[in-house]
């Protein structure tokens, strides 16, 4: 069977809107997510904001129109791009903030992870312990697949123009020192190419420095040059003005000329140049008690902002100076100052640092928030995890995240570092890891919280779980598709049981002209035939006359019983009139010939009777009329019928002969009468005494109402409307014969 | 003139139910001065009976398969010399009985009839008389005071009692909804009611629309 028309209308309308909603949602989702997935791809680092960057291991961070990673780790690296990029020519400046290692650009890359070669790619850079220009390979170990030494060599804190292109399995590189260096190229061919992958910085064993990156398409004309080995990088870039010589290089030149690596030696030569006297630990420093002593420590920075933080194994310490030198997370100092011991803390007045080496940064310590709120890990680098109940600007552009974990609430304050997008995209109530620096100091903690946490970088927040299923926005969206469910299977159901209902009216009908064919035509034809026999008899046979005569008086009372039989079968009554009215009909109809007078009282409005509870009393009403006139013999009918808001009352009364309570009922319908009344929850009285009539009430209680929503009566009318077209098409005049 | 001396009356029965014309032709059959020459289920089978049969009287139900009643009435006018009719059926709706009449039929009784109303009812309409019992002579004239709806207008009737709106109904019938509810006040005019659902339960009770279909 094929769905009605309206029906498959708007499913294919329902079904065409959906996509059309999904196909532009898809389409938002892409252009949001890839617009740094298109070349040409630039970025000067001159914004601030990096949120297309993702970090493996580093302290990256922007400043001054540079992505800066000041950490020595080896191999850190910062990702972007497209893994569908294949052929393209790349250019940045980059630099060097140390030695020995080197710097530079990784290109064709996948499968990226935290970790000394841990990528599948290529690597172009250059470095400084060999002052070489070099091509590499790079698949979780490290081929170097060519190297050309720069004239000059290469300089720490010296910026290099780097460029070049890929090209099929060509990878080719230029290198000059800005301004003015002498170019040097190095190519090579990898057989077995990796054809495409993202693009990323990376530094080994020493702090980088890049600018003004870009990847562009490359053109035919770059393309021809490439092949011939004669591409030459276009030289008129507004070069940034170098960046100001810091402290520590006259710290790197004395390194690169001690040798490089040679840590204990360099050592040494610090201790013998300026012998440090009482160098204790860190943690000895909160037993001194006397207020403005001197002291000197040893550790490692843990944190460089908004505060100094060095720490040792025995605890940490903030230090406070006024000339520090350009300091990174991992290096080893000497601090000497004025001890100031608060209850928890302690701090480092007035001090001088003195760098010792480099390192890479030390990993943290596992804490629970529990734990680091008794102050025993003040100024010390820790990990911690909690569940983020609230995230807030702070000042100077940092991000303050409210946490909470084990009934212990504290803060973590994120510096600004590539941009904010991974906390702009932190959910509340998710779960967090945090690596930062652990402070008790009332100038941080406002003493609302026990401690707050001082985070370098967003990458060292890490979300381990999404917030749970059932926030409360997720719990509006599940109440109100329930909700919505809910109502469409009560539409339906309601649907369905109209169907059911319009179901029987149409086979009561069906009965009823089926009755109408056979059995009321039948008792007409045998009726006339008795007639014929009655007429062909002698007159003089009485008792044959009488009984013929008496036969056909019984022909038709059936026939008169049948044809009233069918008038309640017939539906027109209830179609279209208020049921007063029908039943008013039906009992004129039924007291046709006779002298009972029927009458009408109405009171209430009938606005909007359910078709069942009509139906139902309409039937009981029937039956009572019938009872009443076919048995009561009265004078007089009464049909009260009273609406109200809440409920139809009906009630049928005769002043017939009426019954005793005890009389055996049997055959007059009450059964049917008390199964109708029960169907609408209705509830049926009867009373009758012998020569005072008999009086049959039925209180019907109507549905609540549903305001503007009746399902029920618009799905009705939907349904209507829907056959309408149908039943126009077979409905013939009506005068034609009905099967 | 032959049949007129012979004093019997000749009739033709039609009805659709075997058992109805098997009693009608036995009772009939017994009554002294008339004479069934044929029995026929429907319009078709009549008219052929007719000219082969010339019956005086036909006595005729109203719904029947193939050719009804009302048609039969009709085809009955181009005859030079038709037959007198009267209807004999269950249904008493004033319409059916206004469109038998004015159709052209003679007579009007129903099948709960008593055998001496209707051989009187026989007689009376075969000499030229027009027999309609009072009950249904009264609806009848009840009927008759209605002007008359237009053929549009009963279509547009059908669509009312189907809870169409004017502009459905105008897209129904190409026509405009302003159209289209002129004519439900013109229906709501001359069927003496005060809305569309009064209307349509006016038409049901008088049988001008029938919901059953």
């Amino acid at each position: 069977m094929r769905a009605p028309r309206w029906l498959r209308g708007r499913l294919g309308a329902g079904i065409l809107i959906a996509v059309a909603i999904s196909a532009i949602g898809a389409g938002l989702f892409y252009v949001r997510n890839s617009h740094s997935w298109k070349l040409p791809y630039r970025d000067s680092f001159a914004t601030g904001q990096a949120d297309e960057w993702t970090a493996f291991g580093g302290t990256w961070q922007i400043a001054d129109g540079a992505m800066r990673n000041d950490s020595d780790e080896r191999g850190a690296k910062l990702m972007t791009g497209s893994p569908d990029w294949k052929d393209y020519s790349f250019s940045a400046d980059v630099q060097l903030l140390g030695s020995p290692g080197d710097a530079g650009l990784i290109l064709r890359s996948s499968d990226e992870e935290q970790g000394v070669d841990s990528y599948h790619g290529y690597y172009v850079g250059l470095r400084n312990n060999d002052g070489n220009l070099i091509i590499g390979f790079a698949d979780h170990g490290w081929i170097e697949l060519a190297a050309t030494p720069m004239p000059g060599g290469v300089h720490a804190l010296r910026w290099y123009h780097l460029t070049g292109a890929v090209h099929d399995c060509q990878i080719t590189a230029y290198a000059n020192e800005i301004p003015n260096g002498s170019l040097q190229v190095v190519s090579y061919t990898d057989k077995n190419c990796l054809t495409r992958g993202r693009i990323g910085l990376r530094s080994h064993s020493s702090g980088g420095a890049w600018k003004n990156l870009a990847v562009l398409p490359l053109t035919g004309a770059a393309t021809a040059l490439v092949q011939a080995g004669s591409y030459h990088a276009p030289r008129d870039l507004p070069y940034a003005v170098d960046e100001p010589v810091f402290q520590r290089r006259a710290r790197t030149e004395r390194q690169s000329a001690a040798g490089a690596g040679e840590q204990t030696a360099d050592r040494a030569a610090d201790k013998s140049t300026e012998p440090a006297a009482d160098v204790g630990s860190i943690g000895s420093l909160r037993m001194i008690r006397t207020m403005g002593r001197h002291a000197t420590v040893r550790g490692t920075v843990i944190l460089t902002r908004p505060q100094l933080y060095v720490e040792d194994a025995t605890g940490g310490v903030a230090v406070l100076s006024s000339s520090e030198p350009s300091l990174k997370v991992g290096d080893e100092v000497e601090v000497s100052g004025e001890v100031e011991v608060h209850d928890f803390s302690c701090v480092l007045r007035d001090a001088t640092i003195r760098l010792l080496w480099a390192h890479a940064p030390a990993p943290p310590i596992a804490v629970t928030a529990n734990q680091a709120a008794t102050g025993a890990f003040d100024a010390r680098f820790i990990e911690v995890d909690g569940i983020l109940s609230n995230k807030d600007k702070g000042p100077a552009n940092t991000l303050l995240l409210a946490m909470k974990a084990n009934g212990q609430s504290f803060r973590a304050i994120v510096n600004p570092s590539r941009g904010d997008a991974i906390l702009r995209h932190l959910n509340t109530q998710s779960v967090l890891r945090l690596r930062g620096v652990c402070v008790v100091d009332p100038q941080f903690t406002h003493n609302l919280t026990p401690f707050v946490l001082l985070i370098a970088s967003s990458d060292d927040v890490e979300e381990l779980a999404g917030p749970p299923w059932w926030s409360g926005r997720n719990l509006v969206i599940i109440g109100l598709v329930t909700m919505t469910l809910a109502l469409l299977a009560y539409m339906l159901y309601l649907h369905a049981r109209h169907l059911r209902l319009q179901a029987i009216v149409e086979e009561r009908e069906r009965i009823a002209h089926d009755m109408h064919d056979t059995l009321a035509q039948s008792f007409v034809g045998i009726g006339f035939q008795l007639q014929a026999i009655s007429n062909s008899i002698p007159e003089d046979l009485p008792g044959i006359n009488q009984q013929l005569d008496l036969a056909c008086d019984l022909v038709r009372h059936s026939h008169e019983e049948a044809r009233r039989s069918l008038l309640t079968l017939r539906r027109e009554f209830l179609e279209s009139e208020t049921l007063h009215s029908a039943l008013n009909a039906f009992a004129c109809r039924m007291v046709e010939h006779g002298s009972v007078s029927v009458r009408l009282t109405i009171s209430g409005e009938d606005t909007s009777t359910p078709y069942a509870v009509k139906d139902a009393l309409f039937r009981i009403g029937q039956e009572a009329i019938a009872n009443a006139i076919r048995h009561g013999k009265p004078s007089v009918l009464h049909i009260h019928v009273r609406y109200t808001n809440d409920s139809v009352n009906m009630l049928i009364d005769d002043n017939g002969v009426g019954f005793n309570q005890g009389d055996d009922l049997r055959g007059f319908g009450l059964t049917g009468m008390r199964k109708r009344a029960d169907g609408i929850s209705g509830v049926l009285r009867i009373s009758s005494n012998l020569g005072r009539g008999t009086q049959i009430s039925v209180v019907a209680p109507l549905p609540s109402r549903l305001g503007w929503l009746k399902p029920d009566y618009y799905l009705w009318q939907f349904a209507k409307e829907a056959t309408t077209d149908a039943k126009r098409k077979l409905r013939k005049d009506p005068y034609s014969y009905r099967r | 003139m032959q049949r007129e001396n012979s004093a019997k009356i000749r009739i033709l029965i039609v009805d659709d139910h075997p058992v109805v014309r098997t009693g009608l032709t036995s009772m009939l059959g017994t009554q002294a001065g008339f004479e069934v020459v044929g029995a026929a289920s429907n319009g078709e089978e009549a008219l052929a009976l007719i000219t082969r049969t010339t019956p005086d009287v036909l006595l005729m139900d109203l719904r029947m398969p193939g050719m009804n009643g009302i048609d039969l009435l009709r085809a009955l006018h181009s005859y030079s010399k038709p037959p007198r009719v009267i209807v004999l059926t269950s249904f008493e709706t004033d319409e059916d009985i206004y469109r038998a009449v004015q159709a052209g039929a003679h007579g009007y009784l129903l099948k709960s009839t008593m055998q001496q109303e209707m051989v009187a009812a026989i007689r009376a309409v075969h000499q030229g008389k027009r027999q309609i019992p009072p009950r249904i002579a009264a609806r009848l004239a009840q009927r008759m005071s209605r002007p008359e709806l237009t053929a549009r207008e009963l279509e547009i009737l059908e669509m009312l009692a189907k809870g169409l709106t004017n502009k459905q109904i105008g897209a129904v019938f190409q026509i405009s909804g302003n159209t289209a509810r002129n004519h439900v006040n013109s229906i709501l005019e001359k069927l003496e009611a005060a809305d569309r659902t009064e209307a349509v339960s006016v038409a049901v009770q008088q049988g001008i629309i029938d919901l059953t279909n």
